[in-house]
């Protein structure tokens, strides 16, 4: 997966945030996750396979609602019943996911070029959410993750660490622009810094 | 602003939701001899209660699930959600 779009580019090379005046340990730091692939898994309807004995990267599908199995290299978001996402830096994921997933009962969609992947880092991270997502985020801790909205747009939220304050908000490409620059429009209260 | 109990992600805004409709209606049997006026009464005609009403609503920013609401039309008060193939009774 390339870099994003023009404008974010550009918004990395010329701007590079928007952070005068403000203190540097209070910056948000916002970069865009590129280089990964995510695939949806979805068990059919009349599946009877036990998703208990399944892993992949040896991180189980959660049966909970808004939970995440990862490791270092791959993140399974539980998506919907029976839906989830696989987000991995593994390149070859697919191979893994292919011989554990039978086609019998899966399906198996590639979304790595329909997703682009933004990552907000700071101590206002939650703030900059809360600013155009309805969800209530008091009691989402590290390894949750919901689909909700940003301002109309639809996102998936995935938090990597609650005392770091380190969200990957995932949207569709096409709405790519718009997402960034609300995003960044809510940042610029706390400052931003593009990395 | 309404708040819907999800049945698979819990309570979330509305905003995350896409009405679907009255949730009693029921298709006409496949095969069946039907009149014109059974079609009708089917595609065009609801009943637009004041009070309790069973609805379809859709999850469209969230889990992407059809589920029932029982829903007071008057008050706006969420009786209770169910699963699309939970008995609503």
């Amino acid at each position: 997966m390339t870099k994003l779009t023009s404008q974010m580019s550009i918004g990395i090379k010329v701007f590079n945030g928007n952070y005068f005046n403000k203190s540097e340990s209070s910056l948000l730091k916002i970069r865009e996750i590129s280089d990964i692939k995510i695939f949806q898994i979805t068990q059919y309807k009349n599946s009877k396979l036990d998703i208990s004995l399944i892993k992949i990267d040896n991180q189980i599908l959660s049966k909970m609602s808004g939970c995440v199995s990862a490791n270092f290299n791959t993140r399974i978001l539980w998506s919907g019943p029976k839906t989830w996402i696989v987000i991995s830096k593994n390149k070859n994921i697919i191979d893994d996911i292919n011989k554990n997933c039978s086609a019998n009962n899966f399906a198996i969609t590639d979304l790595s070029h329909s997703r682009m992947t933004i990552q907000i880092e700071g101590k206002n991270a939650f703030d900059v959410i809360k600013k155009g997502c309805p969800l209530n985020l008091n009691n989402f801790k590290t390894n949750m993750c919901a689909n909700t909205v940003f301002n109309g747009i639809t996102i998936t939220i995935d938090l990597l660490d609650q005392d770091k304050n380190i969200f990957n908000i995932m949207s569709h490409r096409s709405f790519a622009d718009s997402f960034y620059h609300a995003i960044t429009d809510a940042s610029l209260e706390y400052g931003y810094k593009i990395e | 602003m309404l708040e819907i109990k999800c049945p698979y992600c819990g309570r979330r805004s509305q905003n995350e939701f896409s009405y679907g409709g009255d949730a009693t209606v029921k298709r006409p049997k496949l095969n069946k001899d039907i009149s014109d006026g059974e079609w009708d009464e089917f595609i065009y005609y609801r009943k637009n209660p004041r009070g309790i009403h069973l609805e379809l609503w859709h999850h469209t920013s969230g889990c992407r699930q059809w589920f029932k609401v029982k829903r007071d039309t008057s008050t706006h008060e969420i009786v209770k959600t169910f699963m699309i193939e939970e008995e609503s009774q």
